[in-house]
């Protein structure tokens, strides 16, 4: 599985959302409030082996506003 | 290593929100602030609920064991400086089990674990014990929204 594709599932799996993710936006969504958030960043963590700083959570706006959050961690997406 | 902490009622009411006639631990014992925490809750008839759960065979909701669990659950991370005195939310109950009745002149002691905390929530559980008989026990997962809304994206809500 590519790392955009393991990108893509994080968030279906943390929103249990079938649609567009690469469209999502924090609070576009009932599921992505501040306790999804928690659980996007726990996910995004454990499935690409990083640790997000407090700043990069805080920046992490959107699917498209997370890649280049990642590329920080070198997990291109 | 530190000693493990203890808290009469108004050490309780320092570290959680909880408040008469929703405050369902008399005393904390053995707290590991970030690891565990044990809590005491002597229940008589004298508890407000009793004389409507049921008038001819009082005994404590179901309701209320999980809230002593929970109660005693939150000690294990509000007992840390940095959380005391915060409000907690429920995100999740999971294995709820009832042993048996808990009635009038009964003490329950209950013993809390901490798996984890990150970022303002908290994942664990909690048995229950009236002398050695197993009362209760569940799973929880507990949000501080204070420490939540910390992470929050910018410019949202």
């Amino acid at each position: 599985m590519s790392n955009r594709e393991k990108y893509q599932s994080v968030f279906k799996e943390s929103f249990q959302y079938e649609g567009d993710v690469e469209q999502l936006e924090y609070q576009g969504i009932e599921e992505w409030d501040s306790v999804g958030h928690m659980q996007l960043m726990a996910a995004l963590e454990e499935t690409f082996g990083i640790e997000l700083d407090v700043d990069d959570i805080i920046d992490f706006s959107s699917f498209k506003k997370g890649i280049s959050i990642l590329a920080k961690y070198k997990v291109e997406i | 290593m530190d000693s493990p902490l203890h808290f009469d009622i108004n050490g309780i009411k320092e570290c959680q929100r909880n408040r008469h006639p929703l405050l369902f631990v008399d005393r904390v014992f053995d707290v590991v602030p970030g690891e565990k925490a044990s809590g005491l809750k002597c229940f008589s008839y004298n508890e407000w609920f009793f004389p409507a759960h049921f008038d001819d065979e009082p005994n404590v909701p179901g309701f209320i064991q999980v809230e002593s669990l929970v109660q005693t659950f939150i000690m294990t991370f509000l007992s840390k400086d940095e959380l005391r005195g915060k409000k907690t939310n429920f995100l999740g109950i999971n294995n709820v089990k009832f042993k048996r009745k808990i009635v009038p002149g009964n003490t329950l002691v209950i013993h809390a674990t901490l798996q984890s905390y990150r970022r303002g929530i908290a994942t664990g559980s909690a048995v229950s014990f009236v002398g050695e008989d197993p009362a209760c026990s569940a799973d929880f997962v507990v949000a501080v929204p204070d420490v939540l809304d910390q992470f929050k994206p910018k410019g949202a809500a």
